[in-house]
């Protein structure tokens, strides 16, 4: 797999050890860039971010900041809140999509990038599942059965449909825990999965 | 496996595996939010769980409901996700069915909130088992658009899924286009539909087998 080919993490961290921790786990399997405050953070962002891990507590534009601002620019990147307390489910009602809690351990933080991956993969397969869905039930408000019968379009949208709903009955990883089916319904509710 | 033919007779109904969701849609008053009920109470008889997310009545209403209709009922056996928006948060009812508040039948959120915390009670007492209805998706359909709501029965299917609960979700049929209604159904394992016929209510039942079932007097 080429460079350009791998997701692409962005770490939002203040403590330049803490960071340099993160990458050093990470590297191997992302491409992974750094920014030191939530100013740097923003001027990085763009649509090649899959993945950004946030630090909560910052000198000058705070984690939440930050986030409220990566919202409004309507990118489709995942994000983790990374805090040194435990969180309650309110954080994710605040629009993050998970959160790890300091101190972080290399397992931990490879699980929940790998994570948020897959729940982006799930979303987007949702969306495909859902315009086929959609595709279908118009053409059968304007065809006759007789007609649907003879459409080749019809039958090769019948087993899109198949497979795909065998896809996402599999890959439960979307919402495989409590925070993945809150902060996915979330995602649902801000349109953010376009 | 569940048991659902208790609260509607067909015969794909009594034996139901845990995971599968049904929709249940019919014109206004025909009886379709008295059996997503029913199935819930039928299930609390045998000490199962039971999840109600309501759009339209009042939680305590709900609660009183469960109480007289299954005069065993423990309290933890019981949760209802109230989205009617009059008051928010969570509380314990008087005598400590699980109440959850949401702001709107349009804060997924909230509700995914107050499921998870549902779920979560039931499963500390011990209820391994339990079914969860959603009255009514009309509502909801009203307050979002049919591309959200049909991604929300995915979604919650699926999370009652990975529960092992069964799922009861009902729709108005004549408040939404056949389109939408098409739409919607394919989120759903299985269809248990209402009909006015010459005065009489009838009931079908499609997608568990693989035929429907004949329109019969219920």
């Amino acid at each position: 797999m080429s460079e350009s080919d791998r997701p692409v993490v962005l770490i939002v961290e203040d403590e330049p050890d803490v960071a340099e921790t993160y990458k050093l786990w990470l590297r191997n399997d992302y491409e992974v860039r750094m920014a030191n405050d939530g100013n740097e953070g923003l001027e990085l962002l763009d649509a090649t971010i899959d993945v950004v891990l946030l630090d909560r507590m910052m000198p000058g534009l705070s984690g939440d900041e930050m986030l409220d601002r990566i919202r409004n620019r309507d990118l489709g990147c995942r994000v983790s809140m990374v805090t040194a307390v435990e969180p309650d489910f309110d954080i994710l009602e605040m629009g993050f999509d998970a959160y790890l809690s300091k101190p972080i351990r290399s397992e931990q933080l490879h699980e929940t990038v790998e994570n948020l991956l897959e729940r982006s993969e799930y979303d987007s397969v949702l969306q495909e599942y859902y315009s086929l869905v959609e595709k279908q039930a118009t053409l059968e408000a304007s065809k006759s059965n007789a007609e649907l019968e003879e459409s080749d379009e019809y039958d090769e949208l019948k087993s899109e449909i198949d497979e795909l709903q065998d896809e996402l009955s599999e890959s439960l990883g979307g919402i495989g825990d409590d925070a993945d089916f809150i902060a996915t319904l979330r995602g649902l509710s801000n349109g953010e999965e376009e | 496996m569940y048991d659902l033919s208790t609260a509607l007779e067909f015969d794909a109904l009594s034996s139901v595996r845990p995971g599968t969701s049904l929709l249940v849609a019919g014109p206004a008053m025909s009886g379709k939010e008295a059996l997503a009920l029913d199935v819930l109470k039928e299930g609390a008889r045998d000490g199962e769980g039971a999840v109600v997310v309501t759009t339209n009545d009042q939680a305590s209403a709900v609660v009183d409901e469960f109480r007289t209709d299954v005069p065993d009922l423990d309290d933890s056996q019981l949760g209802v996700v109230d989205c009617r928006g009059d008051s928010g948060g969570s509380d314990v009812d008087r005598s400590g069915a699980y109440v959850h508040h949401v702001s709107s039948p349009g804060d997924l959120t909230g509700i995914g909130i107050g499921i998870t915390k549902a779920l979560e009670g039931l499963h500390k007492s011990g209820r391994d088992d339990g079914r969860l209805a959603l009255v009514s998706l009309s509502t909801m359909l009203t307050y979002t658009d049919k591309k959200t709501v049909f991604k929300l029965c995915h979604i919650l299917s699926s999370r009652l899924d990975s529960a092992g609960y069964v799922g009861v979700f009902t729709i108005d049929s004549g408040a939404h286009d056949d389109q939408t209604l098409q739409v919607i159904k394919q989120a759903f394992d299985g269809l248990v539909e209402f009909r006015e016929q010459n005065g009489a209510r009838q009931a079908r039942m499609m997608g568990l087998s693989s035929q429907a079932s004949d329109w019969k007097e219920v």
